[in-house]
């Protein structure tokens, strides 16, 4: 191959390639979906409903409209959050199971704007910081117990998710109760709510706080040195150790960073959910009940990579919002709770590494577009060793 | 078991036949090896690294299935599904990283691999058992310490041990000297001359040319998958056996691997050794302790000078790692004195240490070297990620710097890999070690800690980082080389510090070391002791 | 004998404390039988965060057949459901060498959903009762009426040991989980044995879960598991696999279970219901920082094993 030939072959042979392999963990995503989707159809078949009545109703109450969408955005506000918090702290090597622990904490701080008197704009900035603050807290005594007493963190975590659910119930009931409507804390003011974006929906332009969260994370983590320390700390703690880098700080400072994004999700239901506009105390804070643990499917799902979550978490709140849809549509509706049991079985089979090897017939067809590109490769390979 | 011992017709009691090899992810790592395996034998499997000897010998023993190609016996084709099957047929290998279990005791790992699952573990009857193969065999080990407790030697013996008690015909064993002083060397090589005369078959998997002359009746040379030699030991220089372990390579190449085997040879370009006459890194009396909380550095001294290469050998594992860690940030001494240019290093982030001028080539480049799934770029800043050159206001990393350096790298010590985006762990060793030693050197150190650089490294490419050794030091920079090749060090070090059990043993120039005396010192003897006996 | 404290005088009577000592060991048994099924699948390599969801399922199901063939089928069932649950667990993170904290999480977030599921095609959303008819009998003691269940969760601890100890079999365990590479090369088949440690690891905390349903609370609800799961998996943790202090923790960790709910039963409430029940999980905590320094886990707890 004459040397200009080579170059610009190789060049476009190296995107493709480079886009194929970076796909690929995509298609797993996807692939897992879909047998989620069919486990949920098997089950929905087993007790007597119809799977594809309840899908199209899951699918039109998704996306189906303006108005559908928006629903699933809304849905998918919290959950890219609390899937931040999950995939941050993974990202440095750390399992956070603590996201529904520290966004109930975080939840119930952003209420605390209804005692202050701020102009707009100022008043959602301190309810986020009210909210972050807590979220951060929560988060760190779990970080601090691994720290100095080695203790793992996943225990830790749920334990606190458990205290924080009545610690929580508590305050909810009985401190920042609403006087005159004791089910449910005080409502937040008008000028620290966020507005509504899409007349009719419950969508606000908390999304934007979300999104916005998502985008730093992104540019912290692979265009800053500390983001890279914290990747380093979480792929190769050893070697981060021989470059300088003090594991200690990183992994404290990511669940930190969890932790904040945790407590913004519990502010973005408070703030920016209408009507209400507060928290219902009812056998367990309904509104931000498995937020948490649904945010960690959106994390796995989306790869743990912010702009995957995005992705995820669109089709997690499209799944939601499809499921309040399906249990009404047709003459014998499927229950909402079917949505978990989808959920559960797609990270389920997220944690089959490798996916696509196990089925023959994708692996083939994936080989043959691929061939031609590993020949390549192999080429330059051995190039590089002779 | 014995009836494998009579010799057949054929006078043979395995044969693997036309072994091709080729692993999930398309290397090919034997190609229709053939090899015939006798009693009363001692084989030595000559080769580089990579070049199939472990593959080859892990298919005799049952962990991997052969891709084409079969093992016969004299009775038939044999199919070992797992390592049990063949130590039940009398094949018994002993690893180079031993397949021991650490918090179990050498008694508990023995039973291990005897017995029925629900039965009752009956240690009083395995202790008398092993106490008596102990007699036979002359190996003599603690036997009720958890092994992760014991010396490396001790637990190799703990490894044959446990093979012998299964009564083996054929003992198969990988680099067993890597970890062992010269007169443990000796004793293995008198037992398994003793094995050997009992009838027994043996395999020697070893890249020390000396080790093949000195104890094996036959070696068969293998060569990136393929048999390219079996031939008699008494019929072989150790000439033809080089040329056979690296092909068709260049003239430069053969002589590095003779550097190695051969007695020392005095190649350096001066005859004195030019110091710039700056001391860079001064050490008193470093103590530092080790994992298990014993102490692996007891009270070492020297000084390392700029524009020399100081030298220290020594078997693995008589502290130098220990001192290397503590000298790079990465372990906290118990006591002692460690200075660069003045500055004290001990107890201090190996960030502080970098910025002082000290560069560090670890000695695991997959553990500490490299973050493998990060990018050749990501990589090529890892330890110097935080200076002004890459990193802008808010910490925000300056991605063109990075890839013009990464470049930079690549070109100077060619570095194959496609693009400085490709994930580090698709380099091959050689090319990973460059990156390493790029990215080190590109600090402009005063001083290079290099711990074992060209381990595992084929012929090419540790010539290349020897070279880049050597042109350091004539550029005036302090290394410290330490390695556990003894011939390397004592060809291109200017002095040499001799390492046992965590003491200096002796320190001096090369020249006034032969091989004898080295091998005394490596192993502990000196002259007291010497004249004690 | 009669105690009194504090000012308003709370009485606590010998039956009180007889009482409570009843509910504690009630409490224990589940998270008893879970921790010691854990700690063998532990000991072999396996780390199922997926035990919560196991309880759940099993209290469900054992609830379930119990209403077709009595209490003895709803515990069997129970153990079934558990063992099939772990075996699946098992297999993803033996033979396809899957992200075992992965698939616990997804254990747990389908047990959830399909219990509500499940409870809502039942009937009442969110809650079942078991009929008294198909519910363990409980035997009088001097202490009241306990079920037979206690028993077996003081002896299965103890049985566990002996075998861990004791046996080749937990020699075997023991080295698949430590050094595989080495259990191998004595033959034993790292998969296999991690598998099998795994679904008895499951079934038991199968029994755990129908036990609630069928022998204790008599009563199916949405989260019935309430966290037990993981405090089994802290008695793991606190017991440095040791099955004879898992049971330990476990009655500790039951013993402040019933003392939230007598706090709750009295008249004048001292302290208010939510920060009783948080107790527990207090004490989890703290007994867990506070052992954490002396123990230590198999090398290769979580890691996957591939034959090179």
């Amino acid at each position: 191959m004459s040397g200009d030939e080579s170059t610009v072959r190789s060049r476009w042979l190296r995107g493709a390639h480079r886009t194929l392999t970076g796909l690929h963990p995509a298609l797993e995503s996807l692939l897992a979906a879909v047998v989620g989707l069919l486990v949920g159809a098997i089950l929905m078949y087993l007790y007597g409903f119809d799977p594809w009545k309840a899908y199209a109703g899951l699918i039109k109450g998704a996306f189906g409209g303006s108005y559908e969408i928006a629903s699933s955005l809304a849905r998918a506000t919290p959950l890219i959050l609390t899937a931040l918090t999950f995939s941050i702290c993974l990202r440095s090597g750390m399992f956070n199971i603590g996201a529904e622990g520290q966004m109930y904490i975080g939840g119930i701080a952003s209420v605390l704007v209804a005692y202050f008197i701020l102009p707009t704009g100022l008043h959602q900035i301190a309810g986020l910081i009210f909210a972050a603050f807590a979220g951060a807290v929560w988060s760190l005594v779990p970080a601090f117990l691994k720290l100095t007493r080695g203790v793992h963190e996943v225990i830790s975590t749920i334990m606190f998710n458990w205290i924080a659910r009545w610690l929580a119930l508590y305050l909810a009931i009985f401190v920042v109760v609403d006087p005159l409507r004791p089910e449910k804390t005080l409502s937040i003011p008008m000028t620290a709510r966020f507005p509504v974006l899409v007349r009719g929906t419950d969508l606000s332009y908390a999304i934007f706080v979300s999104i916005a969260f998502a985008l730093v994370v992104y540019f912290l983590l692979w265009h800053t040195a500390i983001g890279y320390e914290v990747r380093a700390a979480g792929l190769n703690p050893t070697a981060a150790r021989y470059g300088g880098i003090r594991n200690k700080r990183t992994m404290f400072l990511s669940f930190v960073l969890g932790g904040i994004a945790a407590g913004l999700a519990g502010a973005t239901i408070v703030m920016g959910l209408p009507p209400t506009y507060a928290i219902y105390g009812g056998g367990g804070l309904p509104q931000l009940m498995n937020l948490g643990f649904d945010g960690m499917a959106v994390a796995m799902v989306g790869r743990n990579h912010p702009i995957g979550i995005l992705v995820a978490a669109l089709f997690f709140g499209g799944l939601n919002a499809g499921g309040r849809v399906m249990q009404f549509y047709g003459s014998n509706p499927v229950p909402l709770e079917m949505v978990r049991v989808v959920m559960g079985a797609i990270v389920l089979v997220m944690s089959i590494p490798e996916l696509i090897r196990l089925f023959p017939m994708i692996k083939k067809r994936g080989e043959e577009l691929i061939e031609p590109l590993k020949r390549w490769t192999r080429r330059s390979e051995k190039r590089e060793s002779a | 078991m014995t009836d494998q011992l009579v010799p057949s017709k054929n006078g043979f009691f395995l044969k693997a036949d036309r072994i091709t090899k080729v692993y999930s992810d398309g290397t090919v790592a034997l190609k229709e090896a053939t090899l015939e395996i006798r009693p009363h034998e001692i084989v030595g499997l000559l080769g580089e690294n990579g070049a199939g000897k472990t593959t080859l010998t892990k298919i005799l023993s049952g962990l991997l299935p052969p891709t084409r190609g079969r093992v016969v016996s004299p009775k038939g084709t044999v199919r070992f599904a797992s390592p049990r099957e063949a130590l039940d047929f009398g094949i018994g290998m002993v690893h180079q990283h031993f397949a021991l279990v650490g918090t179990f005791t050498a008694a508990e790992n023995v039973a291990l691999s005897h017995d029925r699952p629900l039965a009752r573990i009956r240690i009083a009857e395995t202790l008398r058992k092993l106490e008596a193969l102990m007699e036979e065999s002359g190996l003599h080990v603690p036997l009720d310490v958890p092994v992760e407790k014991l010396a490396v030697g001790e637990q190799q013996r703990v490894e044959i041990l446990k093979v012998l008690s299964r009564d083996v015909d054929l003992l198969i064993l990988d680099e067993p000297t890597s970890v062992l002083t010269p007169l443990e060397v000796d004793e293995l090589f008198a037992l398994l001359r003793r094995l050997r005369d009992e009838g027994k078959s043996i395999i020697l998997i070893t890249h020390k040319l000396k080790e093949v002359g000195s104890v094996t009746d036959r070696v068969v040379v293998l060569r990136r998958g393929e048999m390219v030699g079996d031939v008699k030991t008494a019929e072989a220089s150790t000439e033809q056996l080089a040329r056979l372990m690296v092909g068709q390579a260049l003239e430069e190449e053969a002589d590095a691997v003779e550097l190695s085997t051969e007695e020392i040879p005095h190649k350096r370009a001066r005859d004195e050794v030019e110091r710039t006459g700056e001391g860079v890194l001064h050490v008193e009396n470093l103590v530092v302790k080790g994992n298990t909380g014993e102490i692996a550095v007891d009270g070492v001294s020297f000084d390392v000078y700029g524009g020399e290469i100081f030298g220290i050998a020594g078997v693995e594992g008589n502290g130098q790692s220990e001192l290397v860690e503590s000298l790079t940030g990465l372990r906290v001494p118990v006591s002692g004195t460690a200075t660069i240019h003045g500055t004290n290093i001990l107890g201090v982030d190996p960030r502080k240490i970098y910025r002082l001028g000290v560069a560090h080539i670890p000695e695991d480049r997959w553990e500490l070297g490299l973050v493998l799934p990060f990018t050749l770029a990501e990589n090529a800043i890892l330890g110097v990620h935080r200076w002004e050159e890459f990193r802008g206001p808010l910490s925000i990393l300056r991605r063109g710097k990075i890839t013009q350096h990464v470049r930079r790298l690549m070109d100077r010590f060619d570095i194959q890999a496609t693009g400085p985006n490709a994930p580090a762990k698709s380099l091959s060793g050689g090319n990973q070690q460059k990156l390493i030693v790029g990215r080190e050197l590109a600090k402009d150190p005063a001083i290079i800690v290099a711990s074992q650089p060209t381990r595992g490294l084929d012929i090419g490419a540790a010539h290349y980082i020897r070279q880049t050794l050597l042109e350091m030091r004539d550029a005036g920079r302090a290394i410290l080389l330490v390695s556990a090749d003894l011939d390397e060090v004592l060809a291109h070090a200017d002095r040499v510090g001799i390492m046992y059990e965590g003491r200096f043993m002796e320190v001096c120039s090369p020249d006034r070391l032969d091989r004898e005396r080295v091998g005394m010192l490596m192993g502990g003897a000196t002259k007291a002791k010497r004249e004690a006996e | 004998m009669d105690a009194t404290f504090g000012e308003e005088g709370i009485r606590m009577s010998f039956n009180d404390i007889l009482s409570l000592l009843r509910i504690s060991l009630h409490a224990m048994v589940p998270l008893a039988l879970t921790a010691a099924g854990e700690i063998v699948g532990e000991t072999a390599g396996l780390f199922n965060i997926g035990l919560e969801g196991i309880l759940l399922l099993s209290a469900f199901g054992g609830a379930l057949a119990a209403e077709f063939g009595g209490p003895g089928v709803g515990l069997l069932v129970g153990m079934g459901i558990g063992g099939t649950v772990s075996l699946v667990f098992a297999v993803i993170n033996t033979y396809w060498r899957g992200t075992q904290m992965v698939t616990g999480i997804g254990i747990n977030l389908f047990a959830v959903g399909f219990v509500a599921f499940g409870l809502i095609q039942l009937g009442a959303p969110g809650f079942h009762d078991v009929p008294k008819a198909v519910e363990l009998a409980k035997l009088r003691t001097p202490m009241g009426l306990m079920s037979p269940m206690i028993l077996l969760a003081l002896i299965a601890p103890v049985v566990i040991h002996w075998f861990l100890q004791r046996t080749r079999a937990g020699l075997m365990l023991k080295a698949a989980g430590e050094t595989p590479e080495a259990a191998d090369v004595a033959g034993i088949n790292i998969n296999r044995i991690r598998l099998l440690a795994a679904v008895f690891g499951g079934a038991l905390a199968g029994l755990g879960g129908a036990y609630m349903s069928v022998a204790w609370l008599g009563l199916v609800t949405k989260d019935l598991s309430a966290g037990r799961g993981f405090i089994a998996l802290a008695c793991v943790v606190f017991s440095g696999l040791n099955p004879l202090l898992a049971l330990l923790g476990a009655f500790i960790f039951g013993f402040f279970q019933a003392l939230a709910e007598w706090v709750k039963t009295l008249p004048s409430k001292p302290i208010p219901g939510e920060f009783v029940s948080m107790l527990p999980y207090i004490i989890t905590l703290l007994v867990v920082s506070g052992a954490i320094g002396r123990v230590r886990f198999p090398k290769s707890l979580g890691v996957p094993y591939k034959r090179e």
